[in-house]
């Protein structure tokens, strides 16, 4: 123990640690009654963490070449002692994160968390939302099943409706005509250094923003009221708030702990639930499997691209949809962020979430 | 248990302690799979004798192998007398050469030098070359 | 700050589109792809009565679910429509009832064995041939239901055959359920290819076996396939104890995670009414 202080003492000389800690620990104090959907930064920061150290275990056995990924893939899930687990886990965690990434995105939505002063924080968040998207579809080609071969052709085919540079761009983003070992390389290269780097500078952004610009109040209870934010920066302090650490963090690592018991559970359990029959066949080029379907997230973009009567409106529509979400934070400009005081905010969020889950059932369906 | 009337620091130690337990545990739990996914498969432990053919190995000549994931090289010194021996030089690690007009081993890397029985001739290396078991039976070299 | 936002919302258009654009259409190709473009399909698949016949069932067969094709038994050119039927390029025509058996057999060799060798085959100038109780087109995938009463007592009683149905019902039974367990296993993530070649070479013998339809061969034999089906069968469990493991360890650690999770909240609970006493003070 006095080890540990002489430790403390030789790093707060020269750093000043002990005041980095109680400012961010005990002294930093969130609002009093900040509920559980405050968790879910935590939980996702966690499966973040799970995903990394199982994708560098995985990157120890997997061989990214077109003619022995699936073979790698293979050995990792029969031969190489517990390599089921790893990569099960790998798998079952990003759809999981993609779970728990929407309602962390729908939860600060229905308390208008987004708006002023926190517009970056939102915007770094919608960005880590689709870098998670695009993070699922580049990991998803590198088993090179027919799963991935095919999702890939048709994911890396919308491009093509682009105009003018669309064939071109197509080419580009598969590194040959159709997807192939040029692909894989280049997938490979993104999902394992280019875009967990970039996730990374962009998490690091995302908790300097929550950090500086303070926790936002929830916005229930009769206390509750506009923000009436000032035009100088000010970090918002909750005085009579609780301490992040040690009394806020164990409600967060409870949540943790209990989405971690889900995910074993479908380890374990379900291990076949995000693992269609095709990502058990290898890539065949010339064949194209029956009834492919993507991926329970990106159903309801696979709708409305049936939908629409040209792939570029379709195209348009989503990417329409996704700015405006992405910047809705300077388009709702109101100061209320109480739900039951903005009826048609909360009319549009239900209606969008009923587009949503209706558009991915009809998906699923069709 | 009558924890409820236990003040609340009292409760926070005991539940703290439970839960380092718990934690011990899965740390535990968790550890062991890890071990096992990194830990070497195969290669190393087998005590399986390696065959060479005899042809690949000429009067005066070496011959380079794998003998339980480690380099080894075979030699035949005189007509129908051959050695095995670990490639390895004892010095830091690099692989030696045949230098087949002098007859000896010579170590690229700090100029150590071997008999073919694997004594030190000359240079840095502190000890022999380990030498294994060589048989000959039915037209091959069966080492270990 | 305007332009600042133009230019991240281009960015932002630029990765959503091809992301969201994901899975545009579904292509419905299927392993009959190659197939339906052979010259044999599409001059057939138009044509009325005799030459149009074969067409519809033979889609619905087995050999079409394989990716087998008209040229693979008819031979010909399937990518040529002038010399597509031309005897040079190998075509063969429907066969004499005596040729039948080759014409089958140059796929199915070891059938072909053992039925030649056998009271069915010896007697095949008038006798039941491959397609008398199979079909020809219409082929599905063999079945103990082929060996029945009706068709059997066309040519003779049902009494012998009925007795061999009998012998082989056990074996055959037992393959089918290895067969289920094997995909159950492959549908989870393990690697089942030897498994299900062994299972495949092991029903190959096994049919060949009853085309002997020589009673006393078939209850001999069908001993040795069942030892050979314990050996799969072993197999199988050894992958179920190792899935029952999992659950079990697994189980283990779900309980502990919960425990985990309970027991953070009930420190949460320490601190909160520590919080209140504070807020009454």
């Amino acid at each position: 123990m006095d080890r540990l202080k002489t430790l403390m003492d030789w790093f707060d000389v020269r750093l000043g640690v002990r005041e980095i800690l109680r400012s961010n620990l005990q002294g930093y104090l969130l609002p009093r009654h900040v509920n559980i959907w405050y968790s879910l930064g935590a939980v996702l920061l966690a499966l973040f963490t799970l995903q990394f150290l199982s994708g560098i275990l995985l990157l120890v056995y997997y061989l990214p070449a077109a003619d022995k990924a699936f073979v790698s893939v293979e050995r990792i899930m029969n031969a190489v002692p517990y390599g089921w687990l790893i990569r099960t886990l790998h798998m079952v965690g990003s759809n999981i994160i993609v779970a728990v990434l929407l309602l962390h995105l729908l939860s600060v939505l229905f308390m208008g968390a987004y708006k002023k002063p926190r517009e970056l924080t939102w915007l770094s968040g919608f960005g880590l939302f689709n870098l998670s998207l695009i993070l699922c579809l580049t990991g998803y080609l590198l088993p090179w099943s027919q799963l991935s071969f095919w999702a890939t052709t048709v994911a890396t085919d919308a491009a093509g409706a682009v105009p003018w540079i669309g064939e071109g761009l197509v080419t580009f983003l598969r590194g040959s005509p159709s997807v192939g070992a040029g692909t894989l390389g280049r997938f490979f290269a993104l999902h394992v250094v280019a875009f967990p780097l970039l996730f990374l500078g962009l998490v690091g952004f995302h908790l300097f923003c929550v950090r500086r610009a303070g926790i936002s109040v929830p916005p229930f209870g009769p206390s509750a009221r506009p923000a009436g934010v000032g035009t100088t920066f000010q970090h918002e302090v909750h005085r009579d708030g609780i301490p992040f650490f040690p009394n806020y963090t164990v409600k967060e690592l409870a949540v943790v702990m209990f989405v971690l018991a889900g995910l074993v559970a479908i380890t374990v359990f379900a291990p076949a639930l995000f693992l269609p029959p095709d990502a058990l066949e290898p890539a065949d080029p010339f064949t194209t499997p029956d009834h492919i379907k993507p991926e329970w997230y990106f159903l309801w973009a696979y709708q409305t691209l049936k939908i629409f009567p040209s792939k570029l409106m379709g195209l348009a529509a989503q990417g329409g949809a996704m700015t405006l979400l992405a910047l809705l934070p300077f388009l709702d400009r109101g100061e209320e962020r109480r739900p039951f005081h903005r009826p048609l905010f909360l009319t549009l969020y239900g209606l969008g979430i009923l587009l949503l889950l209706g558009l991915s059932i009809w998906g699923h369906r069709s | 248990m009558d924890t409820g009337r236990q003040g609340p620091s009292e409760r926070r130690l005991f539940l703290l302690s439970m839960l380092a337990g718990v934690g011990a545990l899965l740390g535990a739990i968790a550890v062991w799979p890890l071990y096992r996914y990194l830990a070497p498969q195969g290669g190393g432990g087998t005590t399986e004798q390696v065959a060479i053919p005899l042809s690949d190995v000429p009067l005066g000549a070496a011959r380079f192998f794998d003998y339980h994931g480690r380099p080894a090289v075979l030699v035949q010194v005189q007509a129908g007398e051959y050695v095995a021996l670990s490639a390895v030089c004892t010095h830091l690690g690099c692989i030696v050469k045949w230098v087949g007009e002098k007859r000896h081993f010579l170590c690229p890397c700090h100029g150590g030098q071997f008999a073919p029985t694997g004594a030190v001739l000359a240079g840095p290396p502190p000890q022999p070359l380990a030498s294994y078991r060589v048989i000959v039976q039915s037209g091959k070299l069966l080492v270990g | 700050m305007k332009r600042g936002v133009l230019a991240s919302l281009t960015l932002l258009l630029a990765t959503v589109m091809p992301l969201t654009a994901a899975y545009a259409e579904s292509t419905s190709a299927s392993g009959e792809a190659a197939a339906a473009e052979t010259v044999c399909l599409q001059c057939h698949g138009g044509q009325a009565g005799r030459l149009g016949a074969p067409v519809s069932p033979w889609r619905q067969s087995i050999h079409a679910k394989n990716g087998i094709s008209c040229h693979d038994c008819h031979g010909g050119d399937p990518a040529d429509f002038a010399q597509a039927m031309s005897p040079e390029r190998g075509f063969l025509d429907v066969p004499a009832a005596a040729a039948i058996a080759d014409f089958c057999g140059r796929c199915h060799v070891g059938v072909r064995e053992d039925y030649l060798a056998s009271a069915h085959g010896r007697a095949r100038e008038r006798g039941p041939h491959c397609v008398t109780c199979h079909g020809s087109h219409t082929v599905q995938a063999a079945t103990l239901e082929l060996i029945n009463a009706k068709d059997c007592s066309r040519c003779h009683e049902f009494g012998r055959a009925g007795q061999i149905k009998e012998a082989v019902a056990a074996v055959d039974a037992r393959i089918l359920a290895v067969e289920r367990d094997i995909a159950a296993m492959h549908r989870i993530g393990f690697a089942t290819r030897e498994l299900q070649d062994e299972l495949f070479n092991l029903r190959n013998a096994f049919h060949r076996l009853f085309h002997t339809v020589d009673v006393n061969k078939v209850r001999k034999e069908t001993e040795d396939f069942s030892r050979q089906l314990d050996f799969l069968d072993g197999k199988i469990a050894a992958l179920h104890a190792e899935l029952q493991w999992r659950q079990l360890v697994g189980s283990g650690v779900i309980l502990l995670l919960l425990a985990a999770g309970v027991l953070l909240l009930l420190l949460r609970k320490t601190y909160a009414d520590e919080e209140r006493g504070r807020k009454e003070e």
